[in-house]
């Protein structure tokens, strides 16, 4: 496994192998790709566009199909509840991890039972909550309910009660209380899961359209997935300029992916530590 | 070092997120702003005279840039005084789902556009429609016709229909020429179709093809005659009539290959309209919204002329078929709203002709006070000669009894998974009348 | 599991840990919940403001409702797709771990199902299932057989097409999720066993399999109620049809709720799955013991 040895020529073939299987995994990245690039008259007619039509894509940043707003209230929905559900669900993940107090295992159930309910059916207490509240049709409607991941919660205590408890313990020992352990400790060495859960987590808020379509009713303050929503015309579908806009709103989640990936990666050097 | 760096990249993105919030944060503000102390400061009705602007939001399922946008340009232009928005939903669950919600509040939906009878009832029963047949200032039997009847909940307009709805056969022509086939006469059957499109078929081109939305036309048409259950109060569900035109439509599909494949239609996607246009096809069942892509023929270049059938009824004998169409886009004023009187003001105008703009994607005014003959020219500017006159004027522009489907959607969805069944060939015929019936009996008891 | 002492001192750390997040669920997940229980009491219409009790009436129906049952075997197929989805991606994370090139790249591939739009997956599926000119029939032709399922255009394979594509969407998901537990197996961990003579299959199944155990029960617990509640790739692709041979209990909830208009009833149904999810769960939660290893 020393990476500065030359190729190997297993591993260039079970690259070949994963790269086969890959390609088939990114089927229908191609086919929004291409399918952005043709005409009206060809889609579903053919897998390459008979000549690159540019046309589709200009105008999803223009006139009636403006993206831009769309896309900066995505940002800033899918940004906000991302760094909030990230750090909120690592604080109450280490709670249940790492503090033995009454009632753990109980609360903890209850956490989990709450992921079970079917959104559609608090619809409409959330509604009027949120009428209530008066974040009905602002961006809160949004962020405030996003802030709060019971996955996150979940995911982030399965990895914190990975990390060796004898680390732990030494600083505990040493006078450091809970909250120092949790920050200079815990979350340097969850980086990798941490940053998961981002990548996740993002995808999540960056897609979400049931919420948005029922608490955000102002145009101008539609997130992309409502956006995409416009090339539903009454009888038929505008693919051409769905799949343009489609794959617009796919780049920040590529990104996020890549600035996710470098962390992922760094957790190996610092995996060293449980020996 | 390296954990520096990385709060430092965390700290940046929560940096990156507040100044996000913050510029929206202000947009927020004036959102939530305008829509509660503005609504209350206009106190109810005198739109106009207390010189304050009144703000009214449209809701409907037509794309902004189909016509909406323009209606509601020429009508703000013209009344400073009270300010339309015009705001689209996709008339699918979802979007209903998102209007339904929105009228609740009584805030942001002044004016809604319900484009079934089963939705509007809806409305209606959750008290956020205005019965409009309690205004004395429009007649809407009077200025719609007898079409507009179809629409009345409990003896009571709801909404007005502001629009011709219609429903009819597509046909190539020039096809029709090259095989020797006449124009059909109006009250042609399913077994003269049946014929005309094994006639029509060839390689790659469908003698028919039906859109989704007209699939059950024919089905529709013949128990809005029959009525939905008999004098026992059982199901009709089970007659011949749909037993004969389901098995027409096998027949096409597994003898005659002259439509596609149940299964094929389904998976394929297919897209008719397209394909219609693109000689794929010789006939298609379909609405008025093929005008829209048939006009375009920029995008959809074709070089026949299209000509028109109604929609065949089962058998010649058949009585009390009732044709698809009618009239349809019923505008309600939201019973919730705070702006009720500057609504029904604008319900009027778009119903007497504000609407026009919308002619040309296949949209006429069903009120008397449009001429009928701008709204035609608006339709087919430019275009005059892709289309067959005579049938045009007698199949669309011709005056055919009508209905509006009041089946519940419950009902609907269960007929439809046995039809499936039928044509995807796991269910013989009469079970699937019987099962049909069935369920009919066990959603009605 | 070893009881470490110190975790018991400072207990009030835990619920001040806990605290912030308890907030936000109390507010946004148990009280709508509670709200929604009390509905299954009722003939509540949707978005219709009369409302009368009708005691158990709703459970009644349910249990006498043909469709119910049917989406619950639809359900239980449905969920076959999460335990083969998660040792396949067991298998891909243990490769792209390490013994790859390009592992940026090849993560990115396998990743780019998840958050690909829905609408070109739901396409593209729909065209190699197509059952008379599609790519995979096409294939299964060639290879000598001679009647190829009809996929999605059939009621007797739909939902297990569905199950193919639900497997293939999950797996760049599961896949990362399995990546960063990986990197907490620490590299001596591997060498000490390949040291002392065992072979990849054992280190991967003896070795590396027990030491992600604490995310493969994350992952089970969590796909399980996520695919009983998630429609959305079926609602693209055959929205329950044909003839609702892919209607799982959570669209029938749906529509039931938005297209009905039944929102007393939906509430019902979806207590019941509920019910179910939470019984799967707590067997888990005891079973867990056997063999998750923290």
């Amino acid at each position: 496994m020393n990476p500065t040895a030359g190729l190997s020529k297993s591993r260039l073939l079970v690259t070949v192998l994963m790269l086969v299987a890959g390609a088939f995994m990114i089927v229908p990245f191609l086919w929004m790709i291409s399918t952005s690039f043709q005409s009206a008259s060809e889609v579903f007619s053919r897998w390459l566009p008979s000549k690159l039509d540019w046309s589709n894509h200009k105008r999803i940043w223009t006139g009636n199909y403006n993206f831009v707003p769309y896309y900066m209230n995505s940002l800033k929905v899918s940004l906000i509840s991302t760094a909030g559900a990230v750090f909120l669900s690592a604080f109450a993940a280490y709670g249940f991890a790492r503090v033995e107090f009454k009632g753990r295992n109980a609360l903890f159930l209850v956490y989990l039972s709450m992921m079970m309910i079917p959104p559609q059916v608090i619809f409409v207490p959330k509604f009027i909550m949120f009428n209530w509240m008066n974040i009905y049709n602002t961006h809160w409607a949004l962020i405030l309910p996003g802030m709060f991941s019971i996955f996150g919660v979940f995911m982030l205590r399965q990895f914190f009660m990975g990390v060796p408890r004898e680390i732990t313990e030494s600083a505990f020992l040493d006078g450091a209380g809970h909250f120092k352990i949790f920050f200079r400790l815990i979350l340097p060495l969850a980086k990798p899961a941490l940053a998961t859960f981002a990548i996740i987590d993002f995808s999540w808020h960056w897609n979400d359209y049931e919420n948005a379509l029922v608490f955000l009713t102002s145009p101008k303050l539609y997130t992309i997935p409502l956006g995409l929503q416009n090339f539903i015309l009454e009888n038929n579908v505008d693919y051409n300029g769905m799949m343009a806009a489609s794959s617009a709103a796919i780049v920040p989640m590529i990104a996020i992916f890549l600035l996710g990936q470098k962390y992922i990666i760094q957790g190996i050097a610092s995996s060293a530590v449980k020996g | 070092m390296r954990k520096s760096k990385w709060w430092m990249a965390s700290m940046s993105v929560v940096l990156t997120a507040g100044l996000l919030a913050g510029c929206g944060g202000n947009g927020d503000a004036k959102e939530g702003g305008a829509s509660s102390p503005s609504g209350s400061s206009e106190s109810s009705g005198n739109s106009g005279s207390s010189g304050s602007k009144t703000k009214l939001t449209l809701w409907g399922a037509v794309p902004a840039e189909a016509g909406p946008q323009a209606v509601i340009d020429a009508w703000n232009s013209e009344n400073p005084d009270i300010e339309v928005e015009y705001l689209r939903y996709v008339n699918d669950d979802g979007g209903n789902l998102k209007l339904d919600t929105a009228l609740m509040t009584g805030q942001d939906a002044d004016l809604f556009i319900s484009y079934s009878l089963t939705r509007l009832q809806k409305r209606v029963d959750a008290g956020v429609a205005l019965d409009l047949s309690a205004k004395t200032d429009y007649d809407i039997d009077a200025q719609m016709g007898p079409d507009a009847a179809l629409w009345k909940i409990d003896g009571k307009y709801y909404g007005m229909p502001t629009k011709k709805n219609m429903s009819f056969i597509w046909l190539n022509k020039q096809m029709l020429d090259d095989a020797g086939l006449p124009i059909p006469p109006l009250d042609w059957t399913w077994d003269d179709l049946k014929a005309y499109a094994a006639k029509l078929k060839k390689d790659n081109v469908y003698g028919l093809l039906q859109h989704d939305s007209s699939y059950t036309a024919t089905l529709d048409g013949t128990i809005a005659g029959l009525g939905d259950t008999n004098a026992e109060g059982k199901s009709n569900f089970n007659n011949e009539l749909w037993k004969s035109h389901l098995q027409t439509l096998h027949d096409m599909m597994f003898v005659d290959k002259s439509t596609p494949e149940y299964g094929e239609q389904l998976t394929s996607k297919m897209p008719v309209d397209t394909m219609f246009l693109k000689g794929e096809a010789a006939m298609l069942s379909a609405g008025e919204f093929i005008f829209r892509n048939a006009n375009n023929l920029a995008e959809f270049p074709h070089d026949f002329q299209i000509a028109f059938a109604t929609v065949p009824r089962v058998t010649a004998d058949q009585k009390d078929f009732k044709y698809p169409g009618g009239l349809g886009d019923a505008l309600s004023v939201n019973a919730k709203s705070k702006n009720q009187d500057a609504a029904w003001k604008f319900a009027k105008w778009y119903a007497d002709g504000g609407m026009l703009p919308m002619a040309s994607g296949g949209r006429l005014p069903s009120s008397k006070s449009v001429s009928s003959d701008e709204a035609i020219k608006l339709l087919l500017q430019g275009v005059e000669n892709m289309y067959d006159v005579d049938s045009l004027n007698k199949v669309v522009f011709g005056s055919f009894e009508s209905f509006q489907l009041s089946i519940p959607q419950q009902v609907i969805d269960a007929r439809k998974e046995e039809y499936e069944k039928y044509f995807l060939n796991k269910q013989d015929l009469d079970t699937t009348l019987a099962n049909m019936a069935k369920r009919h009996e066990e959603f009605i008891k | 599991m070893k009881r470490h002492s110190w975790m018991r001192k400072q207990q009030w750390a835990g619920y001040a840990f806990i605290l912030p997040n308890m907030v936000g669920i109390l507010l946004f997940f148990i009280i709508p919940a509670l709200f929604s229980f009390g509905l299954m009491f009722t003939n509540y219409q949707f978005a219709n403001p009369n409302v009368s009790f009708t005691g158990l009436d709703n459970l009644k129906r349910m249990f006498q409702d043909d469709q119910f049952y049917r989406a619950i075997q639809h359900t239980a197929i449905f969920l076959l797709s999460v335990p083969v989805s998660l040792v396949l991606a067991f298998l891909v994370a243990l490769v792209l771990n390490r013994s790859v090139y390009l592992k940026g790249l090849l993560r990115g591939m396998f990743f780019l199902p998840y958050i690909s739009s829905g609408v070109a997956v739901a396409f593209v599926w729909m065209l190699l299932f197509q059952p008379s000119h599609g790519p995979i029939n096409e294939a299964l032709r060639w290879i000598g057989i001679a009647s190829p399922p009809g996929w999605f255009a059939d009621s007797d394979t739909a939902m297990y097409a569905i199950d193919i594509v639900q497997v293939w969407f999950m797996l760049g998901y599961n896949m990362i999720i399995y990546l960063a537990a990986l990197q907490e197996v620490s590299a001596e961990q591997m060498e000490a066993a390949t040291i002392d003579g065992a072979g990849k299959g054992t280190i991967t199944w003896k070795i590396v399999w027990p030491l992600v155990s604490p995310t493969t029960f994350l992952l089970l617990v969590t796909g399980l109620i996520m695919t009983m509640k998630s429609f959305a790739i079926i609602q693209a692709i055959t929205q329950g049809g044909p003839s609702g041979s892919t209607t799982i209990l959570s669209l029938y909830v749906y529509k039931t709720a938005f297209s009905y208009y039944e929102m007393g009833y939906a509430s019902t149904v979806s207590w019941f799955l509920f019910a179910v999810i939470l019984v799967i769960t707590i067997v888990q939660w005891i079973g867990q013991k056997r063999w998750v290893h923290y």
